[in-house]
């Protein structure tokens, strides 16, 4: 059939451009949509799970994780998405992770102290075939370190870490004995599940050994546990590798027999069997036949059976399989892993077949080079210690293929990169016999390594090579590579600034994470009352009015009771904060908790008190016009229309506009259309420049649309802008809901008319949301083609396409595939086939076509667009489709780019919402056999589901730290102080409730709230709660950050001695406090005198001092002070006793300033060996106070004891006398005084590294 | 201190960026002697790996230099295009002052 070689071939990347093929293939599709053609892999889509190499959960850009960095248990949160994101770009930007990588994040996770269970998982998981750089039975080891090693740090390893364990085992084609595997499992408790016998049974059958699998099959069915196609699919492989390709085959008709239609990855393993026997013939019939089925394999597959064929020692086949790729997206990575992966196991001729076929060759270092292709080639082969025999023959390949530029120069780069000494030279030997430049600094990358580890021998080595190279080391390489070491503060240096810059990096972070409204949306699932303080932090008073309705329409009956002291105090504080509520809010609350049988939440005005004012106002003849209005609004407040009107009546002439306004607004809410326009006509009779305000208007073009009375309400919107009514996004909502009602309605007109109106006269900007009532005014008609036509209109108009999800579905519905060719050619055309594909997917998804939905996802080239799925996947979740969620999951298995964590966090979301924890087991069960790694919050929602319903955990919970999320306003420098304030009240109340109950919250929560409540100055509060903390967590002690603030607060309440305390425990527990507290600390001491304090606490932070800034004069100088504060002044003799001038001088310095008393100073400092460096201080100080005549005195008694005047001593005193207006008895030094001061600091500087 | 010398005498600077790691200092300045004299080349290498960081700034000792290698539509050295242009700022080399600086004026 035409219709399948249609599918087979098509490709979004192999398109030429112009060249359309979607239209077409949406035909055939739609022709099945009534002749359901048996497509052979479309089985029963639970059973194909094929592993994966790119499971590992991409990262979403943008998306927010839910873990703030505030402590070092966050950091582990943080850590495993920074880890995740890290080796997960690794592989989709290369194919692979590096050794170095994986053994950086293990570092770092070993650092940390508390590998979390998901943490392990994501390291063993990537010690697979994603090391394609490493060798296999290193891999394994890689993989056993890992394992140790996090279990000694108290990783709880669960079935999901033995089953990647396995997959590793199998990827490593790692021999090791089932069975013991099985009793390992078992004495630590861990129950094996499906994966496990799983990939136990394919263990047994790479072995070839049948009866073992068998065995394992055995209990399999003992526990009633599925047979999938992957035990399938291993049973090919055990009896090929058996040598019996008979049954190998005869496995596909027992699937059959058993109601599984084999798949793609039983096909792959008949395939890789052929391969291993070098049958290609046998290999070719099958891909033919695979292709005649309408299946197709991916590139993927196909180059495992390349593998096996390389494997097997029939490389010459290679190409027979090469031929058949489609380079999908995602081929170039695969195939460099696949190329990488024999190299390393030597058989790097075909990894360079493998790599010559690559269709546009990726350039890997643009900045070098724009046409270098091979790079990552020679690198590793050069890593892997290839001969140079080898590494010629590539170079020159690529250099005659014109694919490489400079190929042995990169090799060359690669050994000097890594360090090998002996290849580099032989390089450079091959390059100069070929005719290429030699240059000293080629030497140099070599001569560092030596240079580093002061390995003499090497560096004479290098620099003898290279002399017999004749090529001789410049002054360059000598002063900068051989004679010198190398400097180690600057190191140093130099990792201070990386860890200040991920400081920074971190707070953007968190910045830009709370900015973003997904935050808010954890914050819902969490505690959502105080969602409203940071709603008004971020959004608007109205913001908070609606999620405050949003909020109690969400809740239940009995929640709002059982809540209502709550919310009344929430209330209670709304108000304090002067917060109002826009009226009409307010009233839909009201009416709410009027439903809710809490009416008295909200008080009542007193209609009857005004009455009676109005009436006693009016015997006394005075204006009633204020209290007129009052009685109206008071009276509207409780929709009392009938007797509003009548007030209103009675009292005509007394009416002001606002009573007007209120009660036309009255009038319309009540539908009462005549007296609204009435009362308006009125009211601008008697001012015609009166306006009422937004809200008003539309009330009235509501009623109006409502009544019919189309050309009144039009009316009105010109009004609004005529008289320039401010239109906020409220009013564009409203806009919409009178739009949407009449859309609902069913009148067309009406909403045509309206929409034109609001839009060509400026009211709104064209919008999706409020074209949505054009075409739903058709849907609700069930005239779909008018729905279509409408959307295309509006596309032509406004560039927007509402409700095509439902048009579409519509359609399949009703199957009309003529319109809906129409439809697709017509998105296809104006947004891109991608866009076209993902729109008749959920099409087909959401009616049940899965079939369909199926051979739409596989379109090759198609790359998953996570808001696209997100959006229907939440659409599934709202509507509670777990079906059809289901399948998206399932379907989108190999799309490209997919992040299946992502996919999987829905199908648990809705299994929550559901309860329904058999599924959320099985989901887990799943995401093994897909070997997706969970993040933290999808584990989480698990555990939620299973823990709801009374089942067993069967693996370590990360920790919730969602109350951190809470705390993260405390972080950012926003605005007002007193939401903070709220919030950490909030959040302490919390805690002890909490506490109470004995929930308790991980132990970064509580350092955050003790922060907190020490940032407000609630001493006693923190204090508490770090006593709740030391309690209940084991070894629970303040971070640093917090412990800091405990010492400011201490010292601010003048609590020195705890403070000292504090800050002896935080030194103790080798944490680091911040500068600032040590100087609180210290300025207290000193203003209290506290001499042997100061000394002590200058002793407890000696060895931090210089790392977290601290400079010693803060010593020195608060010492002073405290002397001040004494009245002994003895520590400068002191000091110079001791030899330490510089403290001295500064001392003298301070003194000076301080007293401004030179004869004591003198007197104290008879015998200070350099006076003159008293006396320049000395005259600074006469300086500052302007006192000429001492300075003059000084003077003349320098001049008498022969001292030394110096340049500055001179400028400084020539510049007091001109400005005295005294003549300057000696020769003014000429440049400025700046320029002496610049002098001497380098004179000194000079001196000082002479010394050293 | 060359700060202070720069300023008496002008120096006429180019940018250069995109150097293939097998040109060094003498290579460049060869290189770009053809368009005038070149007083300095700074070329900072990475004390860490031996390796140079990929820029380097030309000094030319008239404008006229400087001139004429801008003209030159593209800079080709070892088969490989370097990337130059004038350098705007001086403030910002300084700090490389110390890194594998030839003073040669």
């Amino acid at each position: 059939m035409d219709y399948n070689c249609c599918l087979a071939n098509r490709s979004l990347i192999n398109k030429l451009p112009g060249q359309k093929t979607a239209p077409r293939m949406i035909s055939h599709i739609l022709c099945s949509l009534t002749a359901i053609t048996g497509f052979c892999f479309l089985f029963s889509t639970h059973l194909i799970y094929q592993a994966r190499l790119f499971a590992i959960a991409p990262h979403q850009k943008g998306k927010v994780q839910e873990e703030p960095v505030l402590s070092v248990q966050n950091k582990q949160a943080q850590h495993f998405d920074w880890a995740l994101n890290k080796l997960d770009s690794s592989v989709r930007r290369t194919g692979r992770i590096t050794r170095t990588l994986l053994l950086r994040i293990f570092h770092d996770m070993c650092r940390t102290g508390y590998p979390s269970s998901n943490q392990a998982l994501l390291l063993l998981r990537s010690c697979g075939s994603l090391l394609p750089e490493v060798p296999l039975c290193e891999r394994t080891e890689l993989a056993h370190m890992i394992w140790g090693k996090l279990q000694d740090l108290g990783a709880v390893y669960d079935a999901s870490h033995y089953n990647a364990l396995l997959k590793v085992y199998l990827q490593n084609e790692h021999k090791f004995s089932p069975t013991e595997f099985l009793s390992k499992m078992e004495e630590a408790n861990v129950q094996p599940n499906r994966v496990t016998y799983q990939r136990l049974i394919a263990a047994y059958c790479n072995e070839g050994d049948i009866e073992g699998a068998s065995k394992i099959l055995g209990f399999m069915k003992m526990k009633e546990l599925p047979i999938t196609e992957a035990v399938f699919s291993s049973l090919v492989t055990g009896h090929a590798r058996t040598g019996d390709m008979e049954n190998a085959e005869n496995i596909f008709s027992v699937m059959r027999d058993a109601g599984i239609e084999p798949g793609p990855d039983t096909y792959l393993a008949l395939l890789n069997a052929y391969a291993e026997k070098g049958d290609i013939n046998s290999v070719k019939q099958i891909l033919e036949k695979i292709e005649k089925m309408e299946g197709y394999l991916m590139d993927r597959d196909l180059l495992q059976v390349i593998y096996s064929l390389a494997k097997a020692g029939y490389p010459q086949y290679v190409p027979d399989i090469l031929s058949q790729m489609r380079y999908e997206r995602g081929y170039i990575p695969d195939a460099m892993n696949l190329s990488l992966n024999l190299i390393t196991q030597g058989l790097e001729d075909t990894a360079f077949q493998v790599f010559k076929s690559f269709p546009t060759l990726p350039s890997e270092n643009h900045s070098e080079t724009s046409m270098d292709y091979g790079n990552f080639f020679l690198q590793h082969c050069v890593h892997m210690d290839k001969p140079l025999s080898k590494l010629k023959q590539f170079c020159d390949e690529l250099k005659e293929a014109n694919m490489h530029s400079s190929p042995l120069q990169f090799t060359l780069y690669c050994a000097l990169e890594s360090k090998k000494a002996a290849l580099a030279i032989n390089l450079m030997k091959t390059m100069k016999e070929e005719g290429l430049p030699l240059r000293p600094h080629y030497s140099w990358p070599l001569l560092v390594g030596y240079q580093k580890e002061k390995n003499v021998q090497g560096t004479i080595g290098v620099l003898k090579a290279m002399h017999e190279l004749g090529v001789e080391p410049d002054v360059e390489t000598y002063t900068n590579y051989v004679l010198t070491n190398f400097d180690d503060i600057q190191t140093f240096r130099a990792l201070l600034q990386v860890s200040l810059n991920e400081q920074f990096f971190i707070y953007c972070y968190v910045m830009a994470q709370f900015c973003s409204c997904s935050l808010c949306r954890i914050l819902i699932e969490s505690i959502s009352v105080i969602l409203v303080e940071c709603f008004l932090l971020f959004f608007s008073t109205e913001a908070v009015g609606y999620f405050l309705y949003n909020l109690i329409d969400s809740m239940s009956d009995s929640e709002v009771q059982a809540k209502e002291e709550h919310l009344r105090q929430y209330f209670h504080q709304l108000k304090k904060m002067n917060v109002v509520i826009p009226t009409n809010i307010y009233r839909g609350i009201r009416n709410l908790l009027a439903a809710y049988h809490v009416p008295e939440l909200i008080k009542n005005t007193e209609v009857s008190a005004l009455e009676e004012e109005l009436e006693k106002l009016k015997a006394e003849k005075q204006p009633i016009g204020n209290v007129l209005k009052q009685l109206i609004v008071a009276l509207c407040a409780e929709e009392n229309m009938q007797k509003a009107l009548e007030v209103k009546a009675k009292y005509e002439p007394d009416m002001v506009v606002g009573g007007y306004a209120a009660l036309i607004n009255l009038c319309c809410r009540h539908d009462n259309v005549e007296d609204a326009m009435n009362l308006k006509e009125e009211v601008f009779r008697k001012d015609s420049s009166v306006a009422l305000d937004t809200n008003k208007y539309l009330a009235l073009v509501k009623v109006l649309g409502k009544h019919g009375r189309l050309e009144d309400a039009i009316n009105i919107l010109k009004e609004i802008k005529e008289k320039d009514i401010p239109i906020k996004d409220t009013t564009v909502t409203s806009f919409f809901h009178i739009l949407n009602a009449a859309a609902m309605r069913g009148e067309v007109e009406t909403v045509n008319r309206l929409h034109e109106s609001i839009l060509t006269l400026g009211l709104a900007k064209p919008s999706t949301n409020l074209c949505t009532p054009l075409i739903t005014v058709h849907l609700e008609k069930d005239d779909v083609p008018s729905a279509l036509e409408a959307t295309i209109d509006c596309y032509k108009k406004y560039g927007k396409m509402p409700r095509l999800h439902d048009i579409l579905c519509r359609l399949i519905e009703q199957g009309n595939t003529e319109l809906l060719q129409k439809a697709m050619d017509f998105v296809s055309q104006e947004r891109g086939e991608m866009m076209m594909l993902y729109d008749i997917f959920f099409a087909f998804l959401n009616t049940g076509k899965y079939k369909e939905a199926k051979k739409i996802i596989e379109t090759p080239g198609l790359r998953a667009r996570p808001g696209s799925l997100q959006w229907f996947a939440e659409k599934c979740i709202a509507t509670n489709q777990m079906e059809t969620l289901e399948n998206m999951v399932e379907m989108t298995q190999k799309l490209f780019e997919c992040d299946r964590d992502e996919m999987y966090y829905y199908l648990l979301k809705l299994c929550k919402i559901s309860n329904d924890w058999r599924k959320a087991e099985a989901t887990w069960t799943k995401m093994q056999e897909e070997n997706v790694i969970p993040r933290a919050r999808t584990l989480r929602l698990l555990a939620d589901t299973l823990k709801n319903n009374g089942q067993e955990v069967p693996f370590d919970v990360p920790e919730v730290i969602y109350v951190n999320a809470l705390y993260m306003p405390l972080q950012c420098n926003v605005t007002s102080q007193l939401f903070f304030f709220i919030l950490i009240v909030e959040a302490y109340n919390i805690l002890l409730e909490a506490q109470k109950k004995d929930i308790m919250f991980p132990a970064s929560a509580y350092s955050t709230l003790i922060k907190a409540l020490l940032a407000e100055g609630c001493l006693e509060e923190a204090l508490k709660v770090k006593n709740i903390a030391e309690t209940h967590i084991k070894g629970f002690t303040l971070n640093d950050a917090a412990s800091s603030l405990l010492i400011i607060t201490q010292v601010r309440r003048d609590y020195l001695k705890d403070a000292i305390s504090t800050l002896k425990k935080v030194l103790e527990s080798d944490m680091v406090p911040m500068s600032l507290a040590v100087i609180r600390l210290i300025q207290a001491l000193a203003m209290k005198g506290d001499l042997e304090s100061i000394c002590t606490v200058e002793k407890m932070v000696e060895n931090l001092a210089t790392s977290i800034g601290l400079s010693r004069m803060l010593f020195v100088n608060n010492t002073v002070l405290a002397h001040i504060k004494k009245p002994a002044t003895d520590l400068f003799l002191q000091y110079v006793d001791a030899g330490r001038v510089d403290d001295a001088r500064f001392l003298l310095q301070v003194i000076i300033y301080q007293e401004r008393n030179s004869s004591t100073l003198l007197d104290l400092v008879p015998d200070f060996p350099d006076m003159k460096i008293v006396y320049s201080y000395l005259l600074k100080c006469h300086a500052l106070d302007n006192d000429v005549v001492s300075a003059k005195t000084l003077f003349e008694k320098m001049k008498s004891e022969n001292i030394h005047t110096d340049e500055i001593f001179l400028k400084r005193l020539a510049v007091l006398l001109k400005n005295a207006g005294e003549p300057v008895p000696f020769t003014e030094p000429p440049e400025s005084f700046h320029f002496y001061v610049n002098k001497l600091t380098q004179e000194r500087q000079e001196i000082s590294s002479h010394a050293e | 201190m060359a700060a202070t010398r720069g300023s008496s005498r002008r120096v006429f600077e180019l940018f250069v960026s995109q150097i293939h790691w097998t040109l060094a200092t003498k290579e460049l300045r060869d290189y770009f002697a053809q368009f005038g004299t070149v007083r300095k080349c700074t070329l900072p290498f990475d004390k860490e790996t031996g390796f140079h960081k990929g820029f380097c700034w030309i000094g030319f000792s008239s404008e006229e230099g400087l001139r004429n290698a801008l003209q030159k539509e593209s800079h080709i050295l070892d088969g490989i295009k370097l990337q130059v242009q004038q350098q705007k700022r001086r403030s910002f080399r300084s700090q490389y002052t110390n890194e594998g600086e030839t003073d040669m004026s």
